[in-house]
């Protein structure tokens, strides 16, 4: 879950219309174009999620941030069965109460509660529960292994440098690589991350 | 009777730290603190060659000139294109002089090598993704490398990578040219994620990678198989067409020891690695006889970087555990372990150790957002100085949680009265980049002073052997490295 507070705004006086942030928006809010050789940026506010990547990317410094009315990003997670996300979860490799988005707390559950509720895509996922609006490094491939848990697929957008898509897991390693780099303990943290995966949810209760 | 404190590294003006006129006193003015030598504390330290005297970059042009003076450079021709690829880290130590030198002594020699006119710099980044911008705006390498030096982002354009692993992506700027250079330096830093395995190879798993692959190294694999992320990249066909050299700034937690370069990977890899654990292991091994503490972020870094002799804050908060003993699955933090505690803070498996908790209190009296922080906060009370400091982190999306734990102060004297008055003790010690030698209060001197002898005997009759061990490196290389 992420409270939204600020979002992108552009100064057309320093834009020189690269694309560049159209490029790096996770989300696809981000639209440039020519209109009679001049550029044109059209970003929008009902799907930007204030994650900073257009402001940070752009050459020209033509865009800030500026404080919006504060919307959440979230997907109530007792709207389903408990079971149905545990075993969504546990197809993805994770336990329900991981956390898998350090910038906004956002944990396993949430994120399977948000495809279950019909996010189909990265863009969607991460509009639906902030995951992967904060740093937008590290929570990218559990929404991708969430996705494809769930049978989603997607087309990568051609205009975008977003998700290029889902690498491989310690439970995807070959035997072949794990006998000619054993010192790399393959097996043993996949050991160390099923457990996590399988640790009960009755005991994470405080 | 002590030293007086040491100089701390000053503050720098960044988009990811306050004004440093809000920064109004540092822990080293404050009145108990005393500077500790390391010599006084750490053996076998080897001899560093900056700082020192006049502090002069001329030194590390030297040394990267007579490095490289013994690198085949004949691929390379001058119709070539080559990338230097760097990264933010180099740049912490000493305010990035003596690395932006051997950036340029790199390019200068190369050309004058080769004949190439093609040198560009690429410097790769963590998660601030304007970091190595201001770094490459504040050294003038942009005009040093004729307008062809560039910060890259791990969201910028990418590039498929095809690795034992299957598809993993590199940064497409990081590769577009004929060749790659590798400069890096070899302090031990991120020991917590990397575990000292493939230290020299980590980059090409991080800085130069897209976040699909950083994702891949914190997410997928686990904390010990992660770091085969950045192997399966370096031994790709792609990155070996490429790849001329490597050269590293190399490190103690004194300063820098030299410049080392080679056309093999793995031959300087093994030299970092045992250098890494005997000079480091030393300093990290004494942190952890450190009782109690009251510890003070007071550097221009995020959270878990700011440094002490070397040794970022993150090491600090593992230090309760041998982060070198590859027996351990799980660090007190990295990111794995971060996400195996539930919504109420408890841990999802007894496997995950709990954060030093000799740590008793942590006062953030300076240091950056641009690096998700809330663990540190959750983790151990926290104190921030300054309201400047508390809005910055509020409105940084890494760090949206990270005031929800922690304490603010008006001022550092403030935060200190309430410290010592909560913990009882009188320990302090800064992570605030003095260099040569650790800014402690007196309590916490004479303990470090009575304690060290012992923690250098054990790592060097009992730990160092194992850790080497662990890594197949042989021992005998340990006299080679300087
Ligand atoms: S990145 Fe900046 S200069 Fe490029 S199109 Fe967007 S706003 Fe314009
Ligand atoms: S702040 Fe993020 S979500 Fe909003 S427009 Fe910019 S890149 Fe897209």
């Amino acid at each position: 879950m992420k409270t939204v507070r600020v979002q992108a705004q552009v100064d057309m006086e320093l834009c020189q219309g690269c694309k560049t942030c159209q490029m790096v928006c996770p989300v696809y809010a981000i639209e440039v174009s020519r209109v009679d050789g001049k550029p044109q940026v059209n970003i929008d506010h009902d799907l930007c999620v204030g994650c900073w990547n257009c402001e940070q990317r752009c050459p020209d410094h033509a865009i800030s941030m500026a404080p919006c009315e504060p919307f959440d990003l979230a997907t109530d997670v007792s709207k389903f069965d408990y079971d149905e996300i545990h075993a969504l979860c546990r197809k993805a490799h994770f336990h329900p109460k991981q956390l898998v988005c350090y910038c906004t707390a956002t944990r396993a559950e949430e994120v399977a509660a948000a495809i279950l509720d019909g996010a189909s895509d990265p863009a969607e996922v991460v509009r639906a529960c902030g995951v992967g609006s904060g740093c937008g490094i590290e929570c990218n491939q559990p929404i991708l292994r969430f996705l494809e848990a769930a049978g989603k697929t997607f087309e990568r957008h051609k205009l975008s440098y977003q998700w290029y898509g889902r690498t491989a897991t310690v439970w995807d390693v070959s035997d072949q690589v794990k006998k000619e780099h054993p010192g790399f303990r393959f097996d043993s943290d996949r050991d160390l991350l099923n457990s996590v995966v399988e640790a009960p949810i009755d005991n994470t209760k405080s | 009777m002590y030293n007086k404190a040491l100089p701390p590294a000053p503050t720098r003006v960044s988009q990811y730290g306050v004004d440093p006129k809000t920064v109004v006193k540092r822990g080293a003015e404050l009145k108990n603190i005393v500077g500790v030598p390391l010599t006084d504390l750490v053996t076998g330290l080897p001899p560093v060659i900056f700082p020192g005297g006049s502090n002069d970059v001329a030194v590390i042009r030297k040394e990267t000139e007579a490095a490289l003076a013994k690198v085949d450079m004949s691929k390379i021709t001058a119709g070539s294109t080559v990338n230097i690829l760097a990264s933010h880290h180099g740049f912490t130590f000493f305010g990035g002089q003596p690395y932006a030198e051997m950036l340029r002594t790199i390019k200068d020699v190369v050309e004058q090598a080769t004949g190439c006119k093609e040198v560009r710099l690429r410097a790769g980044l963590g998660m601030r993704f304007r970091e190595t911008e201001e770094y490459i705006k504040a050294h003038g390498l942009d005009e040093y490398f004729n307008g062809k030096a560039l910060g890259i982002a791990p969201i910028d354009a990418g590039i498929p990578i095809e690795t034992e692993l299957g598809t993993l992506f590199g940064l497409r700027k990081a590769y577009d040219a004929d060749f790659i250079i590798h400069a890096h330096n070899s302090d031990v830093r991120e020991v917590h994620f990397h575990r000292q395995v493939d230290r020299a190879v980590k980059p090409f798993g991080m800085s130069y990678a897209r976040c699909e692959t950083r994702s891949t190294y914190h997410m997928n694999l686990g904390p010990r198989a992660a770091n085969f992320v950045a192997r399966s990249i370096f031994e790709s066909e792609f990155v070996q067409s490429k790849f001329a050299f490597a050269c590293f700034l190399t490190m103690s937690p004194a300063g820098a020891t030299g410049v080392d370069a080679d056309t093999d990977l793995y031959a300087l890899n093994d030299r970092v690695t045992v250098g890494g654990m005997r000079d480091y292991g030393k300093i990290m091994t004494l942190f952890g006889a450190i009782d109690e503490c009251i510890a003070i972020l007071d550097f221009p870094c995020p959270v878990p970087y700011v440094f002490a002799c070397g040794v970022i804050y993150a090491n600090m908060a593992c230090a309760n555990m041998d982060v070198f003993d590859l027996d351990y699955p799980l660090p007190p933090y990295t990111w794995y372990t971060e996400t195996m505690y539930d919504d109420h803070g408890n841990p999802l498996i007894p496997e995950v150790p709990p954060v030093n908790p000799a740590i008793k209190t942590v006062v953030h009296n300076y240091a950056w957002i641009g690096y998700p922080s809330v663990f540190f906060a959750e983790k151990s009370p926290t104190i921030v100085v300054g309201k400047q400091q508390a809005e910055l982190f509020d409105r940084d999306p890494m760090n949206l949680n990270y005031m929800k734990h922690a304490l603010l102060a008006d001022n550092l004297d403030g935060a200190m009265e309430f410290a010592y008055h909560t913990t009882g003790t009188r320990k302090v010690i800064l992570f605030d980049g003095a260099a040569g030698g650790l800014n402690v209060s007196e309590p916490l001197a004479e303990h470090l002073y009575k304690v060290a002898p012992g923690v250098m005997e054990r790592v060097e009759q009992k730990l160092l052997p194992k850790w080497l061990a662990q890594r197949n490196v042989d021992p005998a290389l340990l006299d080679q490295v300087a």
